[in-house]
C-alpha cells in the first residue's frame, strides 16, 4: 500500500503526453521569440499605428514594442495561454467525466479508495502536470530572454507563469467540477471552454471601453494577466483570485461526487 | 442496522432504488450466509447489477437499509470496500496500461496482496500480464477483472456475470477458485443470468425478477421444486387422441405441439409435467409412440418458469433443456 496510489497513477501514465506539450511549447517559443529584434523598429511600430485602435487593445498588442509585452502578447496572452487551455480541458475532462462515460471510474471506486480522495488525487496530479509545463514554459523563455534581447526580469517571467498556470489550472477544474456535479463528458468540455473562451472574449471587451472596465473583474484571463506580470511582476491579488477560486473548484468536486450516484 | 445477525455477510431490507420515474429494485429483503456461495439470477433489467453496485456504495439506495460485512456501505468507505472483491458486470479498464501495471495500481489501493498471488491466479488463468488491456480479447479482459476481484483474498467476493466471456476450460477454473474461497471462510456473491454456472457453484439462490426477489432457496430446494421436461413424438394421425388423453394427467402442462422437425410425418408434443410418474405412464400405455424423453428436473426449468409465462416454452430454445 503506497500513499496517493491514483495520484502515482495518474503521473505515471502521462509523461509521454507532457512531452509531446513540452515539445509544442518550445517550438512555439523558439518560433515567436527569435523574431522579436527584428519587429521592435520603426518600420513595425508604424504598422501597428496604421491597425485600428480596437483591434489593438482587443488582441492586447499596445505595449508590442517592449520584450515583456511582445512575449505577453504572442505567447503568454494567446498561443501559450490556447495551448496549457487546451492540456487543462482534456486533463480536467478525463479526470472524472471521461472516466465514468468509458467506465473505468466504477471499478476503481469500488476499491479502498474515497471518491473525495479520488478527487483530490486527480486534482493533484492535474496540478502537478501544469506546475512542470509552467516550469519548462519558464526555463524556456528564460533561455530565449538574451538571445531574443526580450529584456525581461526572471522573477517577472516566473510571475507570468504563475499566472498562466493558475488560468490553466482554474480551467482544469471547471472540468473537474463539472464532470463531478454531472458524470458528462460534453459538460465538462462545455463549462471549461465557456470559462476559458468567455473569460478571454470578456475581457477583450472590457479594454474597448472605460466603461466596461468592470467586466475585467469577472474574467480569469484578467485576474492572470490585467496586471502584466510580465512587465510589472507578480499581482498577488490577481493569482490569489486564480488559485483561490482553483482550490474552490476541487471543493466543489469532491462534494458533488460525493453524493451522487456514479455511471448513471 | 443493528438488528443484523452476525452470520449474514450481505443484508437488505426493503431496499428500494429509482433512476428517476424507473424504480430498479422494488424492496429487496436478502440475506447472504457467511461462507455461502449465493446466487443472483435473473434476466437483463431485473435489477442485479444495480443491488451489487448498492452493496459497493457506487449507488446510494432510494430507501431501505444495507448491511455489508455488518457496515453500511455509505458510511464503510474505502475500509470496507477493502475486504469487498468486485468484477463489475460491464468491465471497463484503463486501456493503455499492461495488466501488470493495472493489478500494481489496484493493490497499492486495495492491498496487501500476498506476494506471488497474482502470478499464481495469472498462470490458473492462462492470462499474459505483460500485454496493455487495450489488446486484450473480451474473455482476457474477464480474466484481469477476476485476478483484481481475488487478489487481496477479501472475505467477500461479489461477482457480476463472472463467466461471461471465458471458454468453458476457464469457466472450470473460475469454479474451482469459488469452491477455493468458500473453503477458505469467503463468502461469495455472484449473478448470472446463464443459469448452468449458479447451478454448480452456488449453495443457495435467489431469483430476482423486475426488481424484486421472486424467490431465494436453497439450490436443492428449487431443483426439487422443478417440473420435468417430457417430449413425445408420436404419428400425426394419433397425435389429436394423444393429447386429450395428456391433458387429463394430474400435473401436466402441455407446452407445445408441432410437426417433429426432424421426422417428417411425425408430431412432437412438448410439455411440464410435476405430478405422479405412474399417472403419466398410465396415460402413455398402449399408446403408438415414436420417441418418450422424460429429463432430469433442472434448475433452468425452475427459474424460466419464474421469468415468465412458459418462457423458453419454444424448441428453438434449446438451452433450457
Amino acid at each position: 500500500m503506497s500513499r496517493l496510489p491514483l495520484f502515482t497513477r495518474s503521473l505515471a501514465g502521462s509523461w509521454r503526453p507532457l512531452l509531446g506539450w513540452a515539445a509544442g511549447i518550445l517550438a512555439v517559443l523558439s518560433l515567436y521569440l527569435p523574431l522579436y529584434p527584428s519587429l521592435a523598429g520603426q518600420d513595425f511600430q508604424d504598422l501597428l499605428q496604421s491597425l485600428p485602435s480596437e483591434l489593438i487593445s482587443a488582441l492586447g498588442y499596445d505595449q508590442l514594442t517592449t520584450g515583456a509585452g511582445y512575449t505577453q502578447s504572442t505567447f503568454f496572452g494567446l498561443i501559450g495561454f490556447v495551448l496549457f487551455t487546451i492540456a487543462a480541458v482534456s486533463w480536467g475532462t478525463r479526470a472524472i467525466a471521461g472516466d465514468e462515460e468509458s467506465g473505468t471510474l466504477e471499478l476503481v471506486l469500488a476499491h479502498a479508495v474515497s471518491r473525495v480522495q479520488l478527487v483530490l488525487e486527480r486534482s493533484a496530479a492535474i496540478a502537478a502536470r501544469l506546475l512542470l509545463l509552467g516550469l519548462f514554459t519558464g526555463l524556456a523563455v528564460l533561455v530565449f530572454n538574451r538571445p531574443a534581447q526580450l529584456g525581461l526580469v526572471p522573477s517577472h517571467v516566473w510571475a507570468g507563469c504563475a499566472a498562466l498556470i493558475g488560468l490553466a489550472l482554474l480551467t482544469a477544474f471547471v472540468a473537474l467540477a463539472a464532470g463531478a456535479f454531472s458524470g458528462r463528458r460534453v459538460w465538462a468540455l462545455a463549462a471549461a471552454v465557456a470559462v476559458a473562451v468567455g473569460g478571454y472574449a470578456l475581457n477583450a471587451v472590457a479594454n474597448q471601453n472605460p466603461d466596461l472596465d468592470y467586466l475585467h473583474s469577472w474574467t480569469p484571463y484578467y485576474w492572470a494577466f490585467g496586471a502584466g506580470p510580465l512587465s510589472n511582476g507578480a499581482d498577488w491579488a490577481g493569482l490569489t483570485a486564480l488559485y483561490g477560486t482553483s482550490t474552490l473548484l476541487v471543493l466543489l468536486a469532491a462534494f458533488a461526487l460525493n453524493r451522487r450516484d456514479i455511471g448513471t | 442496522m443493528g438488528t443484523g445477525s452476525a452470520a449474514s455477510v450481505v443484508q437488505t431490507r426493503a431496499l428500494h432504488k429509482r433512476f428517476g420515474r424507473i424504480a430498479a429494485l422494488k424492496g429487496i429483503d436478502l440475506d447472504v450466509p457467511a461462507g455461502s456461495v449465493f446466487g443472483i439470477i435473473g434476466p437483463n433489467g431485473a435489477g442485479k447489477t444495480t443491488l451489487m453496485r448498492l452493496l459497493l456504495d457506487l449507488l446510494r439506495p432510494s430507501s431501505g437499509e444495507i448491511a455489508v460485512l455488518g457496515v453500511d456501505p455509505r458510511s464503510g468507505g474505502p475500509d470496507l470496500r477493502r475486504r469487498i472483491g468486485f468484477l463489475p458486470g460491464d468491465l471497463f479498464m484503463a486501456e493503455r496500461v499492461s495488466g501488470q501495471e493495472l493489478l500494481r495500481c489496484f493493490s497499492r489501493i486495495s492491498g496487501p496482496v500476498k506476494p506471488g498471488t497474482v502470478r499464481a491466479l495469472a498462470e490458473r488463468l492462462e492470462l499474459d500480464l505483460g500485454r496493455p488491456v487495450r489488446a486484450l480479447s473480451k474473455g482476457n479482459r474477464q480474466k484481469l477483472g477476476l485476478i483484481q476481484a481475488f487478489m487481496h483474498q477479501p472475505p467477500l467476493l461479489i461477482l457480476d456475470e463472472p463467466t461471461s466471456g471465458l471458454d468453458p476450460l476457464v469457466q472450470q477454473e473460475f469454479l474451482a477458485l469459488v469452491r477455493e474461497a468458500s473453503s477458505n471462510g469467503q463468502t461469495v456473491l455472484l449473478s448470472s443470468h446463464v443459469l448452468s454456472e449458479i447451478e454448480e457453484a452456488a449453495d443457495t439462490v435467489a431469483i430476482l425478477r423486475s426488481g424484486t426477489v421472486v424467490s431465494a432457496a436453497s439450490t436443492a430446494a428449487i431443483r426439487a421444486s422443478a417440473g420435468r421436461r417430457v417430449r413425445i413424438g408420436t404419428t400425426v394421425t394419433e397425435a389429436p387422441a394423444l393429447v386429450e388423453r395428456l391433458g387429463r394427467v394430474p400435473g401436466l402442462v402441455l407446452l407445445q405441439v408441432g410437426a417433429d422437425p426432424v421426422a417428417s410425418g411425425a408430431t412432437s408434443i412438448n410439455a411440464r409435467f410435476d405430478g405422479e410418474m405412474p399417472d403419466l405412464i398410465t396415460a402413455l400405455a398402449g399408446q403408438r409412440l415414436l420417441d418418450l424423453v422424460v429429463q432430469e428436473p433442472d434448475l433452468e426449468e425452475a427459474v424460466l418458469r419464474f421469468y415468465g409465462p412458459e418462457a423458453g416454452a419454444g424448441t428453438g430454445d434449446g438451452g433450457a433443456g
